[in-house]
């Protein structure tokens, strides 16, 4: 009598396809992988030609997914190598969740690590204005409340909260970022005046917004920028006006984020 | 707990909503049973996709299909990724909610990652057990009946060991979920695993439908392959071959009418395109009258 076949336990078998998951993403990352575990069939020009199937599919994924986030530097880069940098990226920095619109994070500190792109120090911070563009147009949909600017007569800024547009973010760079953004997005007349902003090292304050489904970017002065920043972070409206840049106009800033539509609504806190 | 058994919900022929019809699909100029989206393309907070989503579920079902649950994975499911479906089913209440017999997560050295691919399982009792309990775990979430898809895989492995319509019957019987039978996904395995012999590719597919209990299955896709390289490519990137419409018409034959799918997600052609291959879709499904269950 032949013994009979020793099975593995439950937790044994989740091991082995733990393992051999593992082996095959490996393999389509063209890393080492252990072939005993992932025990492909089939011949070797038919396994190579299976996992090449999926390489490519990871290849076009990567570039196409970045591409979604990050269009402007797409278009500085052109396809090639735009296309070469996704795929690094998608090795070094894979995604975690199974949602591509969610991955991209951290691209832009790659661009500024990469020594090939030494020369053009602003791809980084185009990077990083594109990145806040597609965040801001995924972020929870709000509309103004213009009944609640009423507070702001009646109630004790300590106890008041200004709250910007769900998404919006304020973005500082050493470069034109708004100008090269424009003239790759809508406005192709613009390379001119990029370029000359670059060779002047112009440095650019930005604020991103929504207006209705898109996102815009509005280049705005500094103590502008250093206000909406800050009321990011959330403080109440005394803690913030107490900070605000030397020459702030608060009324004035008001009536422009009102027109914008950059204010969601002034909300009362507790204490 | 208890989740609804497949339901028998009226048939139809729907199409995927993709961006260059969302315009055409929203103001309604299709007459479709129901439309399909990618659930994590509507993943976000809010913003256009999820308000033209909405608008479209004013005028059609819509049927949630998932690339990225990954529920083959031995790393189990994503609670990011669940909080995020349910959040989308409460918001469209969906007409049916599905994924794929597919891994993507692992649990990595430097944390998890997600192969953003959907990629092949063996049909063992180990995967199988893997595969179920993440089922159960979104169904219980979801509290509803998931349909899973059958894969095209590249690659098979050393250890396949049970037949695969046996895996998807038992994967049913042990879960309560239902298959959604892709057909032209039965159809590239077939024309890779025969090396392109038609009549062959044909018989096995016939036989895995045949070999289905009646009753699993919840919906079935068709879609274009690119068949020009050295393998066939599930690539919806095309009108839906001859091939796949015979295999169509076989499992409705068995079936009876079911709602079925158009893809097409590479390529996308003008709508009037997805709508001829939508009404041949719908000349077969009225024409389905099921046959009796083999003795």
């Amino acid at each position: 009598m032949s013994a009979a076949p020793v099975l593995p336990s439950a937790a044994e078998g989740v091991a082995r396809e733990a393992q051999r998951q593992r082996a095959l993403l490996a393999a389509i990352d063209d890393a080492p992988f252990d072939t005993a575990a992932l025990a492909l069939a089939g011949d070797a020009s038919r396994r190579a030609a299976g996992l090449d199937a999926y390489r490519g599919n990871a290849a076009m994924l990567a570039e196409r997914a970045l591409k979604a986030v990050y269009p402007t530097v797409a278009a500085m880069l052109g396809a090639e190598a735009f296309g070469r940098l996704a795929r690094m990226f998608w090795r070094e920095h894979p995604p975690c969740r199974g949602d591509l619109g969610a991955w991209g994070d951290g691209f832009a500190e790659a661009l500024e690590a990469n020594a090939a792109l030494a020369e053009w120090p602003y791809v980084a911070d185009g990077a990083r204005l594109d990145l806040a563009i597609h965040r801001c147009e995924r972020a929870a949909d709000a509309s103004f409340e213009p009944a609640s600017l009423d507070l702001l007569a009646s109630v004790d800024p300590a106890l008041l909260r200004v709250r910007l547009m769900p998404g919006s973010a304020a973005l500082a760079s050493a470069w034109p970022i708004a100008t090269i953004h424009a003239a790759h997005r809508h406005d192709a007349g613009g390379f001119e005046a990029a370029r000359a902003a670059i060779a002047a090292r112009t440095g650019e304050c930005v604020w991103v917004a929504r207006d209705g489904w898109r996102a815009l970017v509005h280049r705005i002065d500094a103590p502008a920028w250093e206000w909406n920043r800050r009321l990011l972070d959330g403080p109440d409206l005394a803690a913030a006006l107490d900070v605000a840049p030397p020459g702030f106009d608060f009324g004035a800033w008001l009536a422009d984020a009102v027109r914008l539509r950059w204010l969601r609504d002034v909300v009362q806190v507790d204490r | 707990m208890s989740v609804r058994p497949p339901s028998a919900t009226a048939p139809g022929v729907g199409i995927g909503l993709r961006q260059p019809h969302y315009r055409q699909v929203v103001e309604g100029v299709a007459a479709l049973g129901f439309v399909e989206v990618h659930s994590e393309n509507f993943f976000a907070d809010g913003g256009a996709a999820l308000a033209v989503l909405r608008e479209t579920r004013a005028r059609y079902p819509v049927s949630l299909h998932g690339v990225g649950l990954a529920l083959g994975s031995a790393a189990g499911v994503d609670p990011w990724h669940l909080d995020r479906l349910e959040r989308l089913v409460q918001r469209i209440d969906p007409v049916r909610v599905s994924d794929h017999a597919s891994f993507a997560r692992i649990a990595g050295p430097a944390g998890t990652v997600h192969g953003a691919d959907l990629l092949p399982i063996p049909f063992s009792d180990a995967a199988l057990g893997i595969l179920a309990l993440n089922v159960e775990t979104v169904q219980e979430r979801l509290r509803r009946p998931l349909l899973i898809e059958n894969l095209s895989a590249y690659v098979g492995f050393d250890d396949d060991a049970i037949d695969e319509a046996e895996f998807f019957a038992r994967l049913c019987r042990r879960t309560g979920c239902g298959l959604l039978l892709d057909v032209n996904n039965l159809m590239v395995n077939a024309i890779n695993a025969t090396e392109r012999r038609p009549a062959e590719a044909l018989a096995r597919c016939r036989a895995f439908i045949d070999a289905l209990p009646a009753g699993i299955v919840g919906e079935i896709h068709v879609a274009g392959y690119d068949d020009a390289g050295v393998l066939a490519i599930d690539d919806h990137g095309s009108r839906v071959r001859p091939d796949v419409w015979t295999l169509c018409e076989h499992a409705l034959r068995r079936f009876g009418p079911l709602p079925v799918l158009v893809e097409w997600d590479t390529d996308v052609p003008p709508l009037d395109v997805l709508l001829d291959e939508a009404a041949r879709a719908a000349r077969l499904v009225e024409a389905a009258t099921p046959m009796p269950e083999p003795v």
